[in-house]
């Protein structure tokens, strides 16, 4: 996953919301939710199903992280970022940066045209 | 727990078990975060069968892909093998001793056994490389 192209939404979204901290799965959805300014809307079964590719891509882990059950629901799982899931956030963002480069480039030309 | 959640956690009964295994639990929190955050129903459960489908799509894509599918080739071709020489023989029983001509029946069920019995030595040849592939890595 990390050198075969382009992320897909889903899984660009989910690195994007563990990069700051470790998140549980709602936690990953509602903050894909607010990054995206409540354009993208996951539900369990993209968000479960993209957590399991990633997990098995090695981009993400679950976490050691032990919440108190007193204020959170123990059976949560937390994942986490890995070092490889980074390096492949860092490398679509550049790719990002690539393109809206060359777009910046061109529009005034096409907006002249 | 309610009646929309025992209705969940039947749906995510139709993962694939060891996705089941790992995530259900984690699942069925989530929706009831969900259904706390009066999130539609009729979405997540729509939302949710659509990655069952998609798991099992991604199941079914990773069976073929081992030696299953020269299997189940070779177990094709020997059925349909089978089912035409029977059909051949049985054809050549009832028109026997009638003089009728039944080659225009004979000949494209003689094909087809030609063509299974290719198909069965192709699909072991391959699933003998796909064996020493998966031996050797």
């Amino acid at each position: 996953m990390a050198s075969s192209g382009p992320l897909t939404p889903a899984v660009l979204h989910i690195l994007l919301a563990l990069s700051a901290e470790e998140r549980h799965g709602y936690g990953i959805m509602k903050q894909v939710e607010s990054d995206s300014g409540g354009k993208v809307k996951m539900g369990p079964g993209t968000l479960y199903g993209s957590i399991r590719r990633m997990s098995d891509a090695g981009l993400i882990s679950e976490s050691d992280k032990k919440i108190d059950p007193k204020l959170d629901d123990e059976r949560r799982v937390y994942y986490r970022i890995t070092a490889l899931g980074q390096q492949t956030l860092a490398a679509e963002l550049q790719r990002y940066r690539q393109v809206v480069a060359v777009a910046r480039e061109r529009l005034p030309k096409t907006a002249g045209a | 727990m309610d009646g929309y959640a025992r209705w969940y956690r039947r749906l995510l009964r139709l993962y694939p078990k060891p996705y089941r295994e790992r995530f259900a639990v984690s699942m069925e929190q989530t929706f009831t975060d969900l259904r706390r955050e009066r999130a539609g129903v009729l979405w997540i459960f729509t939302e949710t069968f659509a990655g069952i489908v998609r798991e099992r799509a991604t199941d079914l894509g990773r069976l073929a892909m081992t030696s299953n599918v020269f299997r189940i080739v070779k177990f094709a071709a020997l059925a349909v093998a089978g089912l035409m020489v029977a059909g051949i023989v049985t054809v050549m029983l009832l028109a026997r001793g009638t003089g009728e001509d039944i080659t225009g029946v004979v000949a494209p069920a003689l094909l087809l056994v030609v063509l299974s019995v290719v198909a069965f030595v192709v699909a072991t040849v391959m699933q003998g490389r796909q064996r020493k592939r998966d031996v050797a890595g």
